[in-house]
């Protein structure tokens, strides 16, 4: 009883600590608390959220949208029992959507939905463990049923939108205003900034615990900061809206979560292995169609600076393709000379990949050099010519060349 | 986010929240419709396939927010499907309860799920909905016609082989809590109407051969508790009143539904 | 871990939404046989059925229509896009911009712009490219393409379309439809609206 009331008392004083100054807590490495074992809803309000959230995994099992690959689910599963142990892990069913988003969210019931995005910003299984880790402490906390009834008790305005749209779920509504969390797989709860914190400190612990370099968890926001940051100059924008930003909203603010999680970082644990090379590894395969579904997204300074951060391991042809993409589409005027430049360089790393020497005939045609442009279309028709828009770039060869 | 900025939000979701309160009353209409020249007689020997219906039971908060209530939801499961078992004398023809699932089957249930839902929602909108009604479906009910499909992909659903109708039932409730209570009171002093509690089905009978929608009966303001034995037995009755073929008797305007 | 549920864009989306119905009629009919005008432009299509006008405007130069509700057919005319326009209307310039349609954009390449803008307006990773073809589309030589998609009703779609760049200016019909019964149940009215589609 005194014992417990002092640790809540230790704890008050910790965020006191936290709020009262911008500077980071005091530098202790916090292990997680002893695990409780398996997990059971208690309450009217958990078992009532629970059983929605049984519902929803039926829904999302069969998803459109869910990636149902056993390596790619089975790596992220790797990496979230790396970072917080079998015995923990063992209740957890990981879901991998393809959503160009950085996200994660842990449901109530043991139910993890990753997205696509966040894999693709990541570049470490340290990096992955330390949001995946994040996530799974406020499961462990059970923060959502606080949250619930903060809802409920509360008058944020948040609520409403919820409701409104709970109850008019239309195809109307998707298609004027898609928004994420009122869907089934969007199902992601907002916490307040005492409850991020003490995930953060709970995330942190678990890779003190483990094997992997806890310092990367304050990195992984750092790069975050950078991306938004990076988006809103290429918009003309004075500052990014982190409140509007999924993962960043009603968080600490940035300095001081990136503070706090370097200190709260094991300093012996920095000479760990961070998995980056395994992390590239698992996901090579998948790298193309995750920077294509980002690039389609129109955000021309994210885009540039997650590429940008990719080729840190050095420039690749699928990289310069990539970025070639980017430039394209942009389409100003130096945009396709740039993206021209680009491609070649994919097309000189990797003569064989047909897509980069289609941008390259594509974008070479458009800044006037007909001659070089055709070419490049002819030399993507020979790689690839069951290619889904041969025919359509066959037409713009002039006839009397060799077509396939 | 600022805080003049969080202001304005209160006030726009104030302004919101009446707008949808006065309107809440329009959809509260209870509509049935049968494709046309559709018969069923009862006793005809037809079989009906049941698919796991939609169950959806909790409270609604102060502000409205649904909290679902696993006991309440197993307790409607249970009654509801009770319910339809006792119901199928009544229903005229014999219901057999659709298998589970699994793999490639449960995806086409699941998208053929969604699509009843996106007809139903269609339906609603633009041949019942009296503000929103579509030129050619308002030609449509002037000439009786009702005419929605599934598509002959519901052959493929398992158990269809066996059946030649397939019933499709959608129920959520959402009981309105104390506060709410208040507040509809609150309203009905200020002059804006707020709902207590919301009690959505629809139930749907389709054609197993031809995916055609037989029968649709859709209700936004249904009665009978289903928390309780009784009560389910009334929304059961509700939902499926007007079912093709049955002798079930018509309910009277939707009851006061209890707390 | 979200962004926050409130977002004043959406606030008035959905305040539109729900002022929607009360407006009165305001679904025309379009009725078979009867050559009509597109979103105010020089376009016009001829129906070879009746179909309805929803009354719901993406863009100045959009028109929806249907036959049963978007939600099981739909029709998008986008007529007379201009060079550095986007094809529907974005919800905030600056900080959600939209692909723009630009005079240097080739035909090949309006696929991939229909694309783009549907992934970035509904911010989705879901949309697949079946197919590209030449096709003529207003006398013209254009593009004929399909596509696949799934929306937030987890209903999956699949999308045909044509498209074509005349004097400088982009005009483009897609047809979008549930996979399930709906797209091929509708395909060939659209095909015929399509070679209906005149300019002067």
């Amino acid at each position: 009883m005194i014992s417990r009331a002092l640790c809540v008392l230790g704890a008050l004083s910790l965020l006191v600590a936290g709020e009262a100054q911008a500077q980071p807590a005091p530098p202790q490495p916090v292990l997680p608390p002893p695990y409780a074992g398996a997990y059971q809803p208690q309450g009217v309000d958990e078992i009532g959220l629970w059983r929605e959230m049984d519902e929803d995994e039926r829904v999302l099992a069969q998803s459109d949208l869910a990636i149902r690959d056993e390596a790619l689910t089975g790596y992220v599963r790797k990496v979230l029992c790396d970072t917080v142990g079998a015995d923990r892990c063992g209740a957890v069913r990981i879901y991998v959507l393809r959503q160009p988003e950085f996200n994660a969210s842990m449901a109530p019931n043991g139910t993890m939905q990753v997205f696509t995005g966040l894999l693709l910003r990541v570049k470490s299984e340290a990096e992955l463990g330390a949001v995946l880790g994040h996530e799974f402490g406020h499961f462990e906390a059970r923060h959502s049923l606080g949250q619930l009834k903060a809802w409920r008790s509360g008058t944020d305005v948040l609520a409403w939108a919820f409701v409104l749209g709970s109850l008019a779920p239309s195809y109307n509504v998707a298609r004027s205003y898609r928004n994420l969390e009122l869907s089934v797989l969007g199902n992601l709860y907002r916490f307040g900034r005492d409850q991020e914190r003490d995930a953060d400190r709970l995330g942190i612990g678990y890779l003190n615990g483990s094997a992997l370099r806890p310092q990367a968890a304050s990195e992984v926001w750092q790069k975050l900061m950078g991306e938004y940051e990076a988006s809103a100059r290429a918009k003309g924008l004075k500052k990014p809206r982190f409140d509007r930003i999924a993962f960043t909203a009603s968080h600490p603010p940035q300095a001081e979560r990136a503070g706090y999680l370097a200190e709260l970082a094991r300093p012996d644990a920095a000479t760990r292995d961070d998995g980056a090379e395994r992390y590239r590894a698992a996901l090579a395969p998948w790298l193309g169609m995750f920077l294509d579904d980002q690039i389609k997204l129109n955000d021309f300074g994210a885009s540039e600076y997650l590429l940008q951060a990719l080729a840190q391991g050095g420039w690749t042809a699928q990289l310069h393709h990539a970025r070639g993409e980017l430039y394209r589409m942009r389409g100003a005027p130096r945009d396709l000379v740039n993206a021209a430049q680009f491609y070649a360089d994919a097309v000189a790393l990797d003569p064989a990949h047909a897509e980069a020497n289609r941008g390259l005939g594509l974008s070479l045609l458009k800044t006037g050099q007909a001659g070089a442009g055709q070419a490049a279309l002819r030399r993507y028709l020979e790689l690839k010519p069951d290619a889904s828009d041969a025919r359509l770039i066959g037409m713009m060869i002039p006839a009397g060349e060799p077509q396939p | 986010m600022g805080g003049c900025m969080h202001r304005i939000a209160i006030t726009l979701f104030a302004t919101l929240l009446a707008i949808y309160s006065a309107f809440t009353p329009l959809w509260a209409q209870e509509r049935s419709a049968v494709r046309q020249g559709f018969e069923l007689a009862p006793q005809s020997g037809k079989t009906i396939l049941l698919l796991r219906p939609t169950v959806r039971v909790g409270a609604q908060s102060t502000g409205g927010l649904f909290e679902p209530n696993a006991d309440w939801t197993d307790q409607a499961r249970a009654n509801i499907d009770a319910a339809l078992a006792t119901m199928q004398s009544k229903l005229g023809n014999v219901v057999v309860a659709a298998p589970e699932p699994y793999g490639e089957d449960a995806r086409k249930v699941a998208e053929h799920m969604s699509l009843f839902a996106a007809v139903s929602r269609a339906v609603i909108e633009y041949q019942f909905f009296v503000g929103n009604r579509l030129p050619t479906k308002k030609r449509d009910n002037k000439a009786d016609v009702f005419d929605w499909s599934l598509g002959t992909g519901v052959a493929d659903l398992p158990g269809a082989q066996n059946a030649d109708y397939a019933l499709f039932i959608y129920n959520q409730d959402q009981y309105g809590s104390t506060g709410r209570k208040m507040l509809q009171i609150v309203g009905l002093v200020a002059g804006v109407g707020v709902t207590s509690g919301q009690h959505i089905g629809y139930a749907g009978l389709i054609d197993l051969k031809s995916g055609d929608l037989l029968w649709l009966n859709a209700d936004f303001q249904m009665g009978g508790d289903v928390r309780e034995a009784e009560g389910a037995h009334k929304r059961v009755r509700q939902l499926l009143e007007d079912f093709p073929g049955s002798t079930m008797p018509k309910d009277a305007a939707p009851a006061e539904t209890k707390p | 871990m979200i962004r926050p549920l409130f977002h004043l864009s959406a606030a008035l989306a959905l305040t539109s939404l729900l002022l929607a119905p009360v407006s009165a009629q305001a679904h025309k009919l379009r009725e078979r046989g009867a050559p009509v005008a597109v979103a105010d432009t020089p376009l016009t299509v001829t129906p070879s059925r009746d179909w309805n006008r929803l009354d719901v405007r993406l863009g100045k130069n959009t028109e929806h229509w249907t036959v049963d509700g978007e939600q099981l057919n739909d029709v998008i005319f986008f007529a007379a896009i201009e060079p550095g326009k986007p094809l529907v209307r974005e919800r905030s310039k600056k900080r959600e911009p939209l692909p723009k349609f630009t005079a240097a954009t080739l035909l090949v390449e309006v696929p991939e712009l229909l694309e783009t803008t549907w992934r970035t307006y509904k911010h989705s990773g879901s949309f697949q490219m079946t197919g590209i073809e030449p096709g003529r589309f207003l006398g013209a030589d254009g593009v004929h393409f399909t596509y696949e998609f799934v929306d937030q009703d987890e209903l999956p779609r699949r999308g045909e379309a044509r498209a074509a760049i005349i004097a400088g200016k982009l005009y483009m019909i897609s047809f979008e439809a549930p996979r399930l019964h709906y797209f091929a149940a509708g395909v060939e009215d659209f095909r015929k609206l399509a070679d209906s589609a005149r300019l002067p």
